[in-house]
């Protein structure tokens, strides 16, 4: 999955902020994950500028399938 | 008959009787399991083992499982009775083929991994933080005045 989110990371760069959190080594971000209703992992949480969840997408994800929920969010 | 017909009989029958038993018992071999094998599981008493972290444990389990994130599960499953039956999951199943795996280089005789993981599975889940998929809630972020992606991740 990285390289996937790493590439869109750079390309998005100044439009959309990624935050990667590993729930198994941040305490505090497990914990807003299970706030989010997070399951499962990997899973994808997608906020509005203006904080609100406008998605979440739940295992693997294609590049365009991920690209497609950013660019929605625009 | 020679002796050694005989005894090639003897080994024959037994074998045949073993199967039967091990068949009649209603136990599905070792390794990947589906949603109703485990169900015979459990109802045998199967230890059920969530090896995915305590946050997605509490998310949502399988009912009357136990969780033991991967990374423990050796020193956790040191004083278990290896001869039981010991079924491993985890989201989709890579962490739990790395459990299973784990649990069999350790003698365990009967490790089942459940095929697809909780993600597939049909039953009843305990738990259960509702999914926040609705547009406008969740918990409150600091914010950038972009928008936001998260990704939670485990590097199993």
């Amino acid at each position: 999955m990285a390289p996937v989110v790493d590439r869109l990371k750079n390309e998005y760069q100044g439009v959309v902020e990624f935050r990667l959190i590993n729930v198994e080594t941040d305490a505090e971000g497990a914990q807003l994950a299970s706030d989010f209703g997070v399951q499962f992992v990997p899973s994808f949480v997608l906020l509005g500028s203006d904080g609100a969840q406008r998605d979440l997408l739940v295992g693997e994800m294609t590049e365009e399938q991920l690209r497609a929920a950013i660019d929605a969010l625009e | 008959m020679k002796r050694a017909q005989m005894l090639a009989l003897a080994a024959g029958a037994v074998v045949v009787i073993v199967a039967v038993v091990a068949l009649s018992s209603g136990a599905p071999a070792p390794g990947l399991i589906d949603n109703g094998e485990l169900s015979r599981l459990q109802k045998q008493g199967a230890r059920i083992i969530d090896v995915r972290t305590a946050a997605e444990f509490t998310g949502a389990h399988i009912e009357g499982a136990e969780n033991v994130p991967v990374s423990d599960l050796a020193a956790a499953a040191d004083g278990w009775d290896r001869t039981a039956p010991v079924v491993v999951y985890c989201a989709v199943g890579d962490r739990s083929g790395s459990a299973a795996g784990v649990l069999q280089s350790m003698g365990f005789e009967r490790v089942y991994d459940l095929d697809g993981g909780i993600a597939q599975w049909d039953g009843a889940l305990a738990g259960g933080a509702a999914p926040a998929a609705d547009a406008g809630t969740g918990p409150q972020v600091a914010l950038s005045g972009l928008p936001i992606l998260y990704e939670f991740y485990t590097d199993w």
